[in-house]
């Protein structure tokens, strides 16, 4: 274990302050835990018309913050995502966060194209259970045009941006599809790709850069991969040689992949 | 105007006066910062009380210095007879609630506020990545929804860029490339190191103990860290920052573009300050805690999105000393609630609306319990209360047999304050003059004596190592 604690790239080396030593251990545990389910009637060649998978996030602060609870991992993510036709992804992400307290659902739509375009509209609805008087906000969005944002909180209508059309748009849920599509075999230093991120489906990321960072053999081999951009931290995207995320790490957070499920929907 | 309008203060954390694009930095972005400014007056000599979270925060609150809250660091506890604005407003007909950061230590926000988010494990320093975006949640639910007749006052406490501390305790334990080596920037997208990267050394005692020698009493992992970087790796720490503020920037765009859209965009005026600021490689320092100008000059705005106030739009005032002390009665005035006695801030009311009124000469802030600094329009001085040998936790000053080492900058011919003028003989009076100013401002303090444990312990074991300096001379 050591030896594998000392190999972690530093994108996604953690093992320090609060964390020590538990975040290597829960870090490599779940890397070489992540459990595969592949269902009876999909292959290995083939797309899958249907794709879930799990993160558990792990912390990545100071020791001066408070965790209350023993376990290191504050709370996980469920990515599902099914093929609607032969044109789109429908996309349904689970977001709980056991430190902010706030428990979001993500419902968009995608073109089945390789920057996984968001299509007309979603909706994100929240849930606070942090018990102050804050308890629950509905966000209903949608595109006019391709490139006019429009959101509605609670009913209130609210512009949102417009995108640069020099730029196609995506949301950060549907980049564990995109990265591996895109940069999969670019590592080139000089290769990058802009597009256009609605963060959470809600703040507009003109300009975002994404490139080849750097491959690594150990703790698994993996091909890390950089987003950058205004408004945006730095963030490193960790893809296996089955084209699968496995690692999202940014200043404050890693997402470690706990599970996959590959099918029909 | 009604005599009760609504009130929204808007706060970051850790953002330096100049980190803003419409006073002209290319190096970000903060089109919903510049909003307020454009709708607004933004006083460019605003000084935060203290350059640390909370003790600034405890002068937000109380309208007082931090050596009379009881909150002269962060593990302050501020003196329980101090009212606090949430109090004064509730007890004069508003509703008063808070969202996000508060860190005042010793007076718990849910006794002086309606809570609207305060997270699910209470926020401490940090933690923006979760807590400002379910601020924002919170305070678009609250906007949308409000129907009392009542008028509100709302504070809400964003993190960022606050983070940027996570940037740096990263580094505390592992090697990170400089950003040209990672092959994700290049040269050209960095903004440069600050003009005052290199510095004069003749800093105080204080400021070497805190901040600069191996084993400083504050961040000394960090310090040990940054040793070892580069110019690329300081350039880098400077567009992270910007790459923070621009986070939070958004989410203050999203409170906006909601209040426009609700009854009360014309009748809420909305204040935007900055608890203190960031060095960002500045004297080669981080974080806060000095008492240069990246670290204690914040941005502060008052502003209304519609026409429901006399405000002066798209204004800078370059004439006036704002203190964070003035937070307080300024909120007072437009909520038309008397102002009490022992606030030691002015309304800034009547400058945003062009009037003319007797004004302080100088803005006056301390530091880590024993640093003092004055700020006139020459010069700014910069010195330090040596530690008692029997420590009686009554904050220090004025008391010119304790008065330790002096730093004076010339603020015309060296606003980067990297020349320090104290063994110049033509500036012997201005350091004077500023000694003057500072005891002068000293002596209309009304300070308690420190009556906590714990920040007993800080000061005692403080001073400890601040004597043994003084003795020894490390």
């Amino acid at each position: 274990m050591n030896d594998s604690i000392q190999s972690l790239h530093w994108s996604f080396n953690y093992n320090h302050g609060a964390q020590k030593p538990f975040y290597a251990e829960e870090f490599l545990k779940l890397l070489h835990e992540i459990q595969i389910n592949t269902q009876n009637d999909v292959f290995n060649d083939e797309q899958p018309e249907y794709i879930k998978q799990v993160y558990e996030i792990l912390p990545n602060f100071w020791k001066g913050y408070s965790r209350t609870n023993e376990a290191l991992a504050i709370g996980n993510v469920v990515i599902e995502r099914k093929h609607e036709n032969s044109h789109n992804w429908y996309y349904n992400v689970h977001y709980q966060n056991t430190s902010s307290g706030e428990n979001i659902r993500f419902n968009f739509r995608c073109r089945d194209d390789v920057y996984r375009t968001l299509l007309d509209s979603w909706q994100v609805d929240v849930q606070n259970k942090s018990g102050d008087r804050y308890s629950k906000m509905e966000l209903n969005g949608n595109l006019i045009s391709d490139t006019e944002i429009q959101l509605y909180i609670n009913d209130f209508q609210i512009a949102a941006g417009t995108v640069d059309n020099s730029s196609p748009l995506t949301c950060n849920w549907a980049l564990y599809d995109v990265i591996p599509s895109i940069l999969s075999d670019k590592r080139q230093l000089d290769f990058s790709v802009e597009i256009a991120l609605l963060d959470d489906l809600e703040h507009l990321r003109q300009k975002c850069n994404l490139g080849y960072l750097d491959s690594i053999r150990e703790p698994l081999p993996l091909d890390g991969y950089f987003l950058y951009g205004e408004g945006l931290l730095p963030s490193y995207w960790w893809v296996d040689t089955n084209k699968t995320v496995v690692i999202v790490s940014t200043v404050f957070e890693t997402l470690v992949l706990k599970e996959i499920t590959r099918g029909v929907s | 105007m009604n005599e009760h309008p609504n009130i929204l203060f808007i706060n970051t954390d850790q953002h330096s006066w100049d980190a803003i694009s419409a006073y002209g930095n290319p190096y970000l972005n903060t089109p919903n910062i510049d909003l307020l400014h454009q709708n607004g007056t933004s006083f460019t000599k605003s000084y935060c009380t203290d350059p640390v979270c909370a003790a600034a925060r405890s002068s937000w609150a109380t309208g007082l210095y931090t050596s009379e809250t009881g909150v002269p660091f962060n593990g302050g506890q501020l003196h329980t007879d101090i009212p606090d604005i949430g109090q004064i407003l509730r007890n004069n007909g508003y509703r008063a609630f808070h969202c996000g950061k508060w860190h005042v230590p010793g007076r718990n926000v849910r006794d002086s506020f309606e809570v609207l988010y305060y997270g699910n494990q209470q926020i401490g320093a940090g933690g923006a990545a979760y807590y400002d975006s379910a601020s924002t949640h919170a305070v678009a639910d609250f906007l949308t929804k409000y129907d009392s007749n009542e008028p509100f006052y709302l504070q809400i406490g964003y993190i960022d860029p606050h983070d940027v501390c996570e940037y740096l305790h990263n580094h505390e334990e592992k090697h990170i490339p400089n950003p040209l080596e990672q092959g994700i920037l290049t040269e050209d997208d960095l903004p440069p190191l600050p003009e005052n990267f290199n510095y004069d050394e003749r800093e105080t005692v204080l400021h070497r103990v805190c901040r600069r020698i191996d084993g400083a009493l504050i961040h000394d992992r960090i310090l040990q860290a940054v040793k070892n970087w580069d110019e690329f790796h300081w350039r880098y720490f400077k567009w992270n920052y910007y790459r923070f503020i621009e986070k939070v920037d958004a989410e203050i765009g999203r409170v906006l573009s909601i209040l426009k859209q609700t009854p009360f965009c014309e009748n809420t005026v909305i204040i935007f300050s900055a608890d203190h600021g960031e060095a960002c490689g500045s004297h080669q320092l981080f974080q806060k805690f000095a008492l240069y100008e990246e670290e204690i000059r914040v941005p502060f705005i008052i502003s209304c999105l519609g026409d429901g106030f006399q405000i002066k739009k798209n204004k800078l005032d370059d004439t006036h000393f704002v203190s964070g002390v003035d937070l307080f009665p300024t909120i007072c005035d437009y909520a038309s609630i008397d102002i009490p006695e022992i606030c030691q801030g002015m309304s800034l009311r009547p400058l945003v609306e062009g009037k003319d009124k007797p004004w302080r000469e100088y803005a006056y802030i301390e530091s880590n319990y024993w640093g003092r600094s004055i700020v006139t329009d020459d010069y700014k001085y910069i010195t330090e209360y040596k530690p008692r040998n029997i420590e009686d936790f009554l904050p220090p000053g004025p008391d010119s047999e304790r008065l330790g080492l002096v730093q004076l900058f010339d603020r015309h011919d060296d606003p980067w304050e990297t020349a320090n003028l104290v063994d110049s003989p033509e500036h012997q009076e201005a350091i004077n003059s500023c000694r003057d100013k500072l005891f002068q401002q000293e002596s209309r303090l009304n300070k308690q004596e420190i009556v906590h444990q714990n920040p007993m312990r800080t000061i005692t074991n403080w001073g400890n190592r601040l004597r043994e300096y003084w003795t020894h001379g490390k």
